[in-house]
């Protein structure tokens, strides 16, 4: 996809569906993320549609937030697995990939190989949204070895400690001693230690945390995106609740987010010295746009 | 019938502030009309899991969003 590609012209938008003009008029495709990001979700059409996750899912929210925060929508492709995540990473205006359960991160690889050979002159992002399960779990040896080999994409984990699609089975990512539905003895040994083992294996950029605040999840999302397109492996581990296999009660969410952030998802940024330079680079090249913007409306 | 977040446009068009916009876990459902000033719900896209009340109330002591019964007309 490109901006062309989804751009109707003038005289057949009228026949086109409703939601699809709204989407090019009012949508990010083509726009800064101060005019159409997460700073001003709300405010613009944006390209997730309507889904069918549970009311208050935390996971549904950061999936909002990572469409709103892609510095390319127009030049991404989404890969997924089963688990919940899917059934809203599917429904945004991005393309999006089904792996096998587990395989995305393999299918990942292939496809940031193939576009590089195929649009050398493009950037095109390639990020994997997977749950604990598909990343940690099932799709274990190949999230490793796709870190292993430095595959130059973004893997988001959406952390939500459960096997909640399929009625709340313990995952690896659950905490010690977890009593779920299908687990109700407690889980008996410690939850994965994610984050080492994306070091171990070689991720140049990797961040652990509780998305409470919109600007830092964001910043992370981005900066993950822009050290894959030059340097390695990024991985994102973000906490994103199951308000239905823990029991929380849906107006309780955002607390229960908040207070994880002090427990077990504290924020965690590493960053290899290569990765370290791009962002310091690419940050400071839209800290210049913005100012050049600025004194040109003024 | 469905439970759905209402906002009260007078009070919340006082604070110039989209907090709840942002917190929602559904798309294009809490929007914020620039215009007027204040956070509106798309009633038929609404789930009703009131994060956006504890954002307004708890959070920050505003009190604009209740949660009520829509039936449809």
């Amino acid at each position: 996809m490109s901006l062309k590609y989804i751009t109707p012209s003038e005289r057949f938008k009228r026949y086109l569906p409703k939601d699809y003009v709204e989407l090019i008029d009012y949508g990010p495709f083509g726009k800064t993320q101060d005019e159409a990001g997460p700073g001003n979700m709300g405010q613009f059409k944006e390209l997730v549609e309507e889904h069918p996750m549970c009311s208050g899912c935390w996971m549904a929210y950061y999936i909002r937030l990572i469409f709103a925060s892609l510095p390319k929508p127009e030049e991404t492709v989404t890969i997924g697995t089963a688990g919940c995540g899917r059934l809203a990473i599917s429904q945004a205006a991005v393309p999006f990939i089904y792996g096998n359960y587990g395989d995305q991160n393999a299918m990942a690889s292939g496809l940031t190989r193939a576009f590089r050979l195929r649009f050398p002159d493009k950037t095109k992002d390639v990020i994997t949204i997977a749950g604990d399960g598909g990343t940690m779990d099932i799709g274990f040896s190949m999230t490793m070895h796709s870190w292993i080999r430095g595959e130059k994409f973004t893997t988001i984990m959406l952390d939500n400690e459960v096997y909640g699609n399929t009625g709340g089975q313990s995952s690896g990512m659950s905490p010690k001693g977890a009593v779920l539905k299908m687990a109700p003895l407690g889980k008996d040994f410690e939850k994965m230690p994610a984050t080492d083992l994306a070091k171990a294996a070689g991720c140049v950029y990797i961040v652990r945390m509780s998305p409470t605040n919109i600007k830092k999840a964001a910043k992370v999302i981005r900066r993950a995106i822009f050290v894959a397109r030059e340097v390695g492996p990024t991985f994102i581990q973000a906490y994103t609740s199951c308000n239905i296999e823990y029991s929380i009660p849906t107006e309780d969410v955002f607390a229960d987010a908040k207070a994880q952030e002090k427990d077990r998802f504290t924020f965690d940024e590493y960053m290899t010295d290569a990765a370290k330079e791009v962002i310091e680079r690419v940050e400071a090249e839209e800290k210049a746009a913005k100012k050049a913007k600025k004194a040109m409306e003024a | 019938m469905y439970y759905v977040a209402k906002v009260d446009a007078d009070k919340c068009a006082e604070y110039k502030c989209t907090t709840c916009t942002l917190y929602c876990p559904e798309a294009n459902t809490l929007m914020f009309d620039s215009v007027a000033n204040n956070a509106w719900v798309d009633e038929d896209r609404c789930k009703g899991c009131a994060i956006c009340v504890y954002v307004c109330s708890d959070m920050l002591n505003r009190d604009c969003i209740t949660m009520t019964m829509s039936t449809p007309d």
